[in-house]
């Protein structure tokens, strides 16, 4: 049967090419939206799992509640369970930036903790920060490419300092002694700078942003969350799960929003084949009354049309993933260069956009199905 | 006649349609057997039922009365989900028309009869060939229908219909749209096919062909008028 479904098709080059077109489109959204979400749901895996085994601990506020004194990492770190325990300062490298999303980031950690917070990442050039360095700077791989920076290369941080009613930017080069590999984590877009020099450029005393807090390795993290909740005063906590949980909810939001507009758009060319369908089987009213008079059962009719219809959106999905990816692969060598990438096609999402593809043309060839295997035979080879 | 079952009894066949709020009585209470190996030809004017008999017959429509046996088996009587087995089976249809599909080439017109009785693909395709090589249509088999004159598309069809080895063919106004050399040569390949044991009922308001039939049904206002055996 299945070569009498490419037959019909071929039969009708240009209506079959235009439904196609029309499917790919879709799925072609499909790619690019469900690409970006799924870059996104990489990078924050990637990066949970670099951090995965420390609790974050922050001021009661949150990030722009109050600030959280370096004084807490002590007292964190004198808790039961709690193997190690290090200040975590960070603000956008370009002041004007809220640098939220792909934005690049000053990061400042002691020199001596490096090694707990980035684990296994290697450096392609270059070393870490040791304690001493000053004003020098181990970079995120996407900094160093956006910048164009090698070791031995200089960066211009720029501060913002509130001074009364205005602000006074301050700038001043560090020298870059490492560049990370690419890890797909926030660390890409990091510029690390040694805890003390970052708080003094920026002026903040003795503040971090949030404590990273290494339980002991029997230790169970979220029991030792909320114990550091209860010992020490004005803070709160995210152990991992809950980190894993909140950035999880609010990414499937944005895949949610994403998604759902790439759906509308194929669903738009799902329609589109269930107006070929059943034109095509409108057409074909006496070919079906015929089969039927040969012996066709139900079922037959039923493969013939609903097959054409699944072949139709297979073969959108496949172009619709093909010039997905042409495009995504594009953006993403531009935005290579400039420093971000934003992104990924996984199998997953192939699987997903073939799927729903096919499934689309299935569902949408149904109804035009159903009308043409539901024929009485005679009225069928009546029709002119 | 002899003691042996007839391949197809008809009793007491009603249909009545509903035009709007007015019934039409399309045949009435019409009777007859068919024996095995019979070329018979139902004759009559325009809308005296002959091809609503045929449709009956043929199990693409359900009488309002009566039966319809063929080989002992109440076809008018099967569920929904069985007539397409018994049409497979038992009837070969030949239309006016000719019904092929047009994308397909005359091989692949009669090879499709078999894929709906699931015969497999090297065996469906020496069946086609045979059959087409038996109507003279050997050298046209890749040929689509409308590279066929109406007379070898006919001649398609036949072979179409025979491909299921069914009990009985059906052939309705089958010389409707050819010229009257071709339809001498369809005739006389349907009489062929009688004798050689093929059971043909052909419903027709030409003359020429059903004087070649052995038996004559003439229908009038949705009755049998008169039915006449030539020896």
């Amino acid at each position: 049967m299945f070569d009498l479904i490419l037959r019909n098709l071929t039969q009708r080059k240009l209506r079959t090419g235009l439904t196609i077109f029309g499917i790919a489109l879709g799925i072609f959204a499909v790619i690019v939206m469900g690409g970006m979400s799924e870059h996104f749901n990489l990078t924050f895996d990637r990066s949970i799992s670099l951090t995965a085994d420390k609790i974050r601990v922050l001021p009661e506020g949150g990030f722009f509640g109050s600030t959280l004194n370096e004084s807490k990492v002590r007292e964190v770190r004198r808790i039961p369970g709690v193997s190690d325990a290090y200040g975590f300062f960070q603000a956008p490298l370009d002041p004007e930036s809220l640098g939220f999303f792909g934005g690049d980031m000053v990061i400042g950690l002691p020199p001596d903790k490096l090694g707990s917070a980035l684990r296994d990442t290697k450096l392609t050039r270059g070393r870490l920060l040791v304690s001493g360095d000053g004003y020098r700077t181990v970079l995120g791989s996407n900094v160093a490419r956006e910048f164009d920076l090698d070791a031995g290369d200089e960066i211009e941080i720029k501060s913002k300092r509130a001074l009364r009613a205005t602000s006074i930017t301050h700038s001043r080069n560090f020298t870059v002694v490492g560049i990370m590999e690419y890890t797909g984590s926030f660390f890409d877009n990091g510029v690390i700078i040694p805890l003390d020099t970052a708080q003094k450029f920026y002026d903040r005393g003795d503040t971090v942003s949030l404590i990273l807090a290494v339980p002991d390795p029997d230790t169970d993290p979220e029991d030792l969350a909320k114990r550091i909740e209860l010992s020490v005063e004005r803070v709160i906590t995210f152990s991992p799960s809950q980190l894993r949980k909140q950035i999880e909810q609010s990414l499937i939001i944005f895949s949610l929003i994403t998604i759902s507009a790439a759906v509308l758009a194929a669903i738009i060319g799902g329609l589109s084949v269930m107006n070929t369908m059943l034109m095509s089987v409108s057409e074909r009213t006496k070919e079906f009354g015929l089969m039927k008079a040969l012996g066709a059962e139900t079922r037959d009719i039923l493969f013939m049309t609903m097959g054409e219809a699944a072949l139709i959106g297979m073969l959108g999905g496949i172009f619709g993933i093909i010039g997905g990816s042409a495009l995504v692969f594009y953006l993403n060598s531009y935005l290579e260069s400039q420093g971000t990438v934003l992104f990924a096609i996984t199998p997953r999402l192939i699987v997903i956009a073939i799927a729903f593809a096919t499934l689309l043309g299935i569902l949408s060839g149904t109804y035009p199905a159903y009308r043409a295997a539901k024929m009485s035979p005679m009225e069928a080879l009546r029709y002119e | 006649m002899n003691d042996i079952e007839p391949v197809l009894q008809v009793r007491n066949l009603s249909k009545t349609y509903m035009q709007g709020k007015i019934p039409v009585h399309a045949l009435n209470d019409v009777s007859f057997d068919v024996e095995k190996g019979e070329f018979m030809s139902i004759i009559g004017p325009s809308g005296s039922g002959k091809s609503t008999l045929l449709s009956m017959i043929g199990l693409l429509d359900k009488p309002t009365s009566g039966s319809v046996f063929i080989e002992g088996v109440e076809i008018t009587k099967v569920k929904e989900s069985d007539a397409p087995r018994l049409r497979r089976e038992k009837i070969g249809f030949v239309f006016q028309h000719f019904n092929l599909i047009p994308t397909l080439t005359a091989l692949e017109n009669v090879d499709i009869a078999m894929r709906f009785a699931r015969v497999p693909k090297n065996e469906r395709k020496k069946i086609a060939l045979e059959l087409l090589t038996q109507i003279g249509m050997r050298d046209r088999v890749n040929h689509k229908p409308s590279e066929l004159s109406g007379g070898e598309q006919q001649r398609v069809a036949i072979a179409r219909a025979l491909a299921n080895r069914p009990v009985i063919i059906l052939a309705d106004e089958p010389t409707g749209e050819v010229d009257t050399k071709t339809r001498d040569m369809i005739v006389d390949l349907l009489k062929g096919l009688s004798e050689e044991g093929h059971t043909i009922l052909v419903v027709t308001h030409d003359t020429a062909i059903s004087q070649k039939t052995r038996r004559i049904i003439t229908m009038r206002d949705g009755g049998t008028a008169s039915d006449t055996i030539s020896h």
